[in-house]
């Protein structure tokens, strides 16, 4: 029965996934997603019942420490002596993912429950990092989690806009590189400014939703021309012509 | 199988890097009379005419920048001098050198140790991506012994007729200003390091008419031309011995770790060596911490390398940027020592070579393959193309460094990210042929969406954390 159920809901979780990500590429889409549903499907068999009943107790996850801390770092040759460490330890978690299966309440699949396990996890990871091995490697990605379970709980305030939009000068900054790299800069003009233009676009949605940011953006600005400062340096003490196009474009950015 | 297959395709690539000098070529000269038609005018047929002598030139340095510059002097026609202080020096070093480089430098496959084709990208969370799926059977990233190849590049600058010199450079008398002086040699004053006289060295000067900084991160060239300080990571590496049984897994295989405990700023790393492997890792911003966070990355890859043995430590700067001064007069820096590292990946095996030979390829050039003396601006032509070629591969990077290493949310994005194909694709092809393919405009605009995806869920991720105490 809880299996039916939660394919259910991955089914739904995966068509509603589409309207943001269908960027992903199919074939990764598929893989991951396909190795989940083995997965999921191998841990419903091993522990049908039990794993359900665990879900409904909610189960933190436990930090395990093997011995007091006693911190040794300075044993430089030391690869096999190190400290003992805590660990993470979530029943939910088996096999390098999250089990689904035990995040189902009343029929339906618990994203915030999720999202907050996974927080926990990374937080844990964050404070004690931990070896990464080929025996039990992480296998869940965040991507599953469908976009409206982010929304729902209001995960979007400014520092997530301004990160995005951080993204966006980066990867825009990038295009125009990237159209200019190796190429004829005279010769590329008009299809560059073409993908200039799409750019702008896309920037100017995500930027125009709120004007006070604006200050935000001088800053990514300044961040993303110091670089460019400490290159034309060594023209500075010439009238030398510039580096070229390129950094005048990047400048007026 | 497979060597024979890279062999051929290598074959392949040594054909096309014997044209590859003719096609840049008429690459500058179809661009500069256009971008730069101000600054030809004062372009350098002025300089007098040589008279029973050829153009002479000291390289000082003798890794990747120093021996392919000196290389390509001696190759057209100039009396070249290579000064190296230590020749079995074994620069600190991860060693990877992208595929173009071999074959745009002609090197033997031997001193090739191992052909990387699988990169594996961890992120805090330990979330592993192989990133090389996309990489066609011929190829790899080269891993090399730093003493192997210096030694190599040094040799064939000297078989080409550059005369090697072991010995320490100390200083340099610049000639003085006032026209009398114009053209006056450089007095370079170094010790002189050889088997007969013993250890100490002897003192001696050499007079030459220009003068190539390719002595690193340290460069005594760059202070006698008050070029100026760049910021600079530090870099700390051990190279580890590991049993046989888990050499295996990194047969063919690097590993990068980022997070914020392996470094705030860079990644850790395990890169595959000849019969060993290097872990190690980097900073700008917190250099008192390094050996922490060599701690944390030897303690990420604890199980893949457990047993094993530290050989050697090293530790050494990385250039953050170019100096502010690159070029005086007849002096002009290439390599480390002028600050072609490139961010985010801290790459500079392949830019110093290539800074080196094109710094070369301009005086050959200025002097008229060393019948005519040359000054500043001949000199210049190299830092413009520079510039012009490799500014945009520089931005790219600094870019790149900036938005997905400031924090955990956004290097977790990172590697997300990098799952996809279509990044792999566009990562590799850069790297490995320093050329960026012409993306696909659609697909560039899905992984723009895409990678805001992925930095919101991160970031969304790392609220949650905040309200969680442990
Ligand atoms: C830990 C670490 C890992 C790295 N990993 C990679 C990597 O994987 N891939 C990559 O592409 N780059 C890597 N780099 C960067 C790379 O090592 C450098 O960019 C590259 O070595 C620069 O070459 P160069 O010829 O300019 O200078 P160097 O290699 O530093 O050579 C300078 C030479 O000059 C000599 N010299 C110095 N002073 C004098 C003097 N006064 N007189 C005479 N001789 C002198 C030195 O002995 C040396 O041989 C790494 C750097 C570090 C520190």
């Amino acid at each position: 029965m809880a299996s039916i159920s939660i394919s259910a809901s991955l089914h739904r979780a995966c068509s509603s996934h589409h309207p943001i990500n269908k960027q992903q590429p199919q074939a990764r889409t598929a893989r991951s997603l396909g190795s989940k549903l083995v997965t999921h499907v191998v841990t419903l068999n091993v522990e049908g019942q039990r794993g359900v009943g665990t879900a409904e107790q909610q189960e933190k996850p436990a930090l395990y420490t093997d011995s007091p801390k006693k911190s040794n770092d300075q044993s430089e040759n030391g690869l096999e002596t190190e400290p003992p460490v805590p660990k993470f330890i979530d029943e939910r978690w088996k096999k390098g993912t999250w089990d689904l299966n035990l995040f189902v309440r009343d029929g339906k699949m618990d994203w915030d429950g999720l999202i907050e396990a996974e927080a926990k996890r990374r937080k844990i990871l964050e404070l004690y990092p931990d070896a990464s091995t080929n025996e039990d490697p992480v296998l869940f990605r965040s991507s599953i989690i469908p976009w409206w379970a982010w929304l729902k709980r209001s995960y979007l305030p400014e520092a997530e806009l301004l990160n995005g939009r951080a993204a966006m000068v980066g990867f825009f900054a990038a295009y125009i590189v990237d159209g200019l790299t190796g190429v004829d800069m005279v010769g590329q003009t008009g299809n560059f400014i073409c993908k200039a233009g799409l750019f702008v676009t896309v920037f100017g949605i995500i930027l125009s939703r709120r004007i006070e940011d604006f200050k935000n953006l001088r800053k990514l600005v300044d961040e993303a021309t110091f670089y460019d400062k400490q290159w034309q340096a060594s023209w500075k003490d010439q009238n030398a012509p510039n580096t070229g196009a390129s950094d005048k474009i990047m400048n007026k950015m | 199988m497979t060597s024979s297959i890279a062999f051929k395709s290598f074959t392949g690539l040594r054909h096309s890097s014997l044209e590859h000098p003719k096609v840049l070529h008429s690459h500058t000269t179809s661009i500069s009379p256009l971008t730069y038609r101000r600054f030809r005018i004062t372009a350098s047929k002025s300089t007098p005419k040589l008279q029973n002598r050829n153009l002479r030139v000291a390289v000082i340095g003798g890794g990747p920048a120093g021996g392919s510059a000196a290389e390509t002097l001696a190759k057209g026609g100039i009396e070249t001098y290579l000064i190296e202080r230590k020749m079995d020096n074994c620069k600190p070093c991860g060693g990877a050198i992208p595929l173009c480089m071999v074959g745009e430098f002609d090197l033997p496959l031997d001193i090739i140790d191992r052909r990387v084709t699988k990169m594996k990208m961890i992120s805090p969370s330990n979330v592993a991506v192989d990133i090389g799926q996309t990489l066609k059977p011929h190829e790899y990233i080269g891993m090399v012994r730093r003493e192997v190849l210096d030694a190599y590049l040094r040799e064939r600058a000297s078989n080409n007729g550059a005369k090697v010199i072991n010995g320490l450079f100390l200083k340099m008398d610049i000639p003085k200003k006032g026209s009398e002086n114009i053209n006056g040699p450089y007095v370079l004053h170094y010790t002189e390091y050889d088997e007969k006289k013993g250890a100490v060295g002897e003192k001696r000067t050499l007079e030459v008419d220009a003068v190539i900084g390719a002595d690193g991160a340290n460069s005594r060239v760059a202070k006698s031309i008050g070029a100026g300080d760049y910021d600079y990571a530090i870099a700390f590496q051990e190279r580890i011995k590991i049993p046989n049984d888990k050499m295996v897994y990194y047969e063919n295989l690097a590993e990068m770790y980022v997070g914020d405990d392996v470094s705030p700023d860079f990644y850790g790393w395990v890169f595959p060596k000849c019969d060993h492997v290097a872990v190690g890792t980097g900073t700008v911003t917190h250099k008192g911490d390094i050996k922490k966070f060599q701690l944390a990355t030897r303690k990420r890859a604890k199980d893949k390398i457990l047993g094993g043995k530290i050989i050697r430590v090293e530790a050494h700067p990385i250039p953050e940027h170019p100096r502010p001064r690159r070029l005086l007069g007849r002096v002009a820096l290439v390599g480390d020592a002028a600050g072609y590292v490139t961010k985010c990946s801290g790459e500079g095996i392949y830019f110093a070579a290539k800074s080196g030979r094109m710094c070369a390829e301009a005086i050959v050039e200025g002097s008229e393959n060393g019948k005519r003396m040359v000054d500043e601006s001949d000199l210049r032509k190299y830092l413009e193309k520079w510039d012009k070629t490799y500014w945009p591969t520089y931005k790219v990077l600094d870019v790149l460094q900036k938005v997905f290493y400031r924090s955990n949310p956004a290097r977790e994005a990172f590697v997300e990210m990098c799952a996809d194909e279509y990044v792999q694709k566009m990562t590799f092809d850069s790297y490995l042929y320093k050329r960026v393919a012409p993306g696909n405009p659609l697909e560039d605009l899905k992984l723009a969406v895409n990678s805001i995806g992925s930095l919101v869920r991160a970031n969304a991720l790392r609220r949650e954390m905040d309200k969680i105490s442990v």
